[in-house]
């Protein structure tokens, strides 16, 4: 018996250095959150399975691009989208909307929603906003937060522990639960809006879309590497168990059938001829496709703690909040901080709430961490994403220099 | 005649100011080119993020409905399937729990 941080039928080292084009010029390191890559400067670097949280950062930022990765859906989704007895649904997260452009010659950072449901839904797809789930999410973590503040405050037994982490991020999630488990508790349980997606799209999606759930196939289209460890996640097959415990008799499947990164959904257009660029706009097929202005935000850091503060505050104080944009959460520093003042009815007292927004983790988490260890954190609510800026800087994304990276293959 | 009565060792070591010069900035630019890749590569990075996070929250500032408890589409659902948020259906499809990975085996 070996330790591994890995559950049985998890995607296992999906990241991986190509021998033959690493120069080892040790730049990657500089960009790995658990300094899970060895090898002296010079020699050919390897990665850590154990360690390594699959983020991908190190991919975007080799300047060799010898960092690939080892699994790829493109092939399976695009068979499963010639199968006529299959509904493919693409749930789109937020960070892939403003980058996608860049692979069709459009710039940095263009909105193109509507393009990018015209070229999906040409390619076969059914369009799921992830955007949707966020708002779910927001729905199920926000409420979560607020029971956990009152239990606290009325000082009840089983009151969950605060602060209260976000648990979008796939990568920062496998970082408490290899390094710090003692702060899983911590963590809110509400699940990333791609598993919440999966999930719906595979109960209530399947009475939506009048199909078998088996016949439907879920494809997330993620700006992550790690969201694809995260859907082989063994305990994310909820869907199927729900259709057990109500008649259903097959064999086991996943929630999230298949992941594709930003890169890997241009390729997939390229490789069916169809020109997001020149694509007519497109509005969604159900109400899946309805989100908000809050679901969007999470795509980059501070957004998941601006769109929780916008539900909380309704739901604590009865009104919307008077201006949407919460700029103290916004912005690239590495830990942001703000404190929330507002009265709570159901308490029928003033409250002050202390929120914390952590991004680019592998610099910026362990002060953080250290406090709320020893009981000292002043915070209640802490966003956490591992990439530098968000999601919008994942490790799926489009890489900035075209495919080559910053030098080609020297 | 002006024969040469010694050789120098040192002659053949020679170097003139003007080509220690040169191999001197030669080798200061090399040293040089992974910090100016570095620092550069961090600057457009900040860029490339900083036009995507702007892109959102355009999406933001032009979406008709900015909050998540009014997104009709969540409503229905909670209406017609999901009961209400922490409810029996969303712990069943919509939470999780965690790993302690200090702790498999494999």
């Amino acid at each position: 018996m070996t330790t591994t941080t890995y559950q049985p039928g998890e995607i296992q080292g999906l990241i991986k250095i190509n021998a033959s084009k690493c120069k080892g010029c040790d730049a990657c390191k500089q960009f790995c959150p658990t300094h899970a890559i060895h090898g002296a400067s010079g020699a050919v670097h390897s990665i850590d399975e154990d360690k390594c949280l699959s983020c991908g950062q190190c991919l975007i930022n080799c300047p060799f691009s010898a960092i690939e990765e080892t699994h790829s859906a493109l092939e399976t989704v695009i068979k499963k989208l010639a199968d006529k007895n299959t509904t493919v649904v693409g749930i789109i997260a937020p960070a892939v909307r403003v980058a996608i452009g860049e692979e069709f010659g459009l710039g940095t950072g263009e909105l193109v929603t509507g393009k990018l449901y015209g070229a999906m839904n040409q390619a076969g797809f059914k369009i799921f906003d992830c955007n949707f789930a966020a708002d779910l999410t927001i729905m199920e973590e926000g409420s979560e937060f607020i029971h956990r503040l009152h239990a606290n405050v009325k000082g009840e037994a089983n009151a969950g522990p605060l602060p209260q982490f976000t648990s979008c991020c796939p990568g920062w999630v496998r970082y408490l639960e290899t390094r710090y488990p003692a702060l899983l508790p911590n963590l809110s349980t509400a699940k990333s809006p791609q598993q919440m997606a999966g999930a719906v799209a595979k109960t209530y999606g399947a009475k939506v879309y009048q199909m078998q759930p088996e016949n439907i196939f879920t494809v997330s289209v993620m700006p992550c590497t790690s969201k694809k460890l995260e859907a082989s996640r063994p305990e994310f097959n909820s869907a199927w168990q729900y259709h057990q415990e109500h008649g259903g008799n097959s064999p086991s499947y996943q929630d999230i059938d298949a992941v594709l990164t930003t890169r890997e959904m241009a390729q997939l257009l390229k490789m069916l001829d169809i020109d997001l660029a020149n694509t007519e706009e497109y509005q969604g097929d159900s109400l899946f496709s309805e989100y908000t202005g809050a679901g969007t935000i999470f795509g980059t850091t501070g957004g998941v703690m601006e769109a929780a503060l916008r539900t909380a505050h309704k739901v604590l104080t009865g009104t919307e909040m008077a201006k949407l944009e919460f700029e103290p959460v916004r912005g690239l520093k590495g830990v942001k901080s703000a404190s929330v003042s507002l009265f709570d009815t159901e308490l029928n007292q003033d409250v002050t709430v202390n929120v914390a927004v952590v991004h680019d983790m592998g610099n910026n988490i362990e002060p953080v961490l250290r406090d709320v260890m020893a009981g000292t954190s002043p915070y209640h609510f802490i966003e956490v994403m591992n990439c530098a800026g968000g999601c919008v800087n994942g490790g799926g994304q489009p890489i900035e220099g075209k495919g080559s990276s910053w030098l080609g293959n020297i | 005649m002006n024969k040469k009565k010694h050789l120098f060792a040192e002659d053949s070591f020679f170097l003139s100011r003007r080509k220690f010069m040169a191999v001197g900035a030669a080798f200061v630019a090399a040293l040089a080119i992974p910090i100016g890749w570095f620092t550069c590569k961090l600057e457009r990075r900040n860029e490339y993020i900083k036009a995507r996070s702007q892109g959102l929250y355009k999406d933001d500032s032009l979406a008709k409905t900015r909050v998540s408890h009014a997104n009709p589409a969540v409503e229905k659902y909670y209406k017609e399937f999901g009961g209400e948020p922490l409810g029996h259906m969303s712990h069943e499809l919509l939470h999780t729990h965690f790993v302690d990975r200090t702790k498999l085996n494999s």
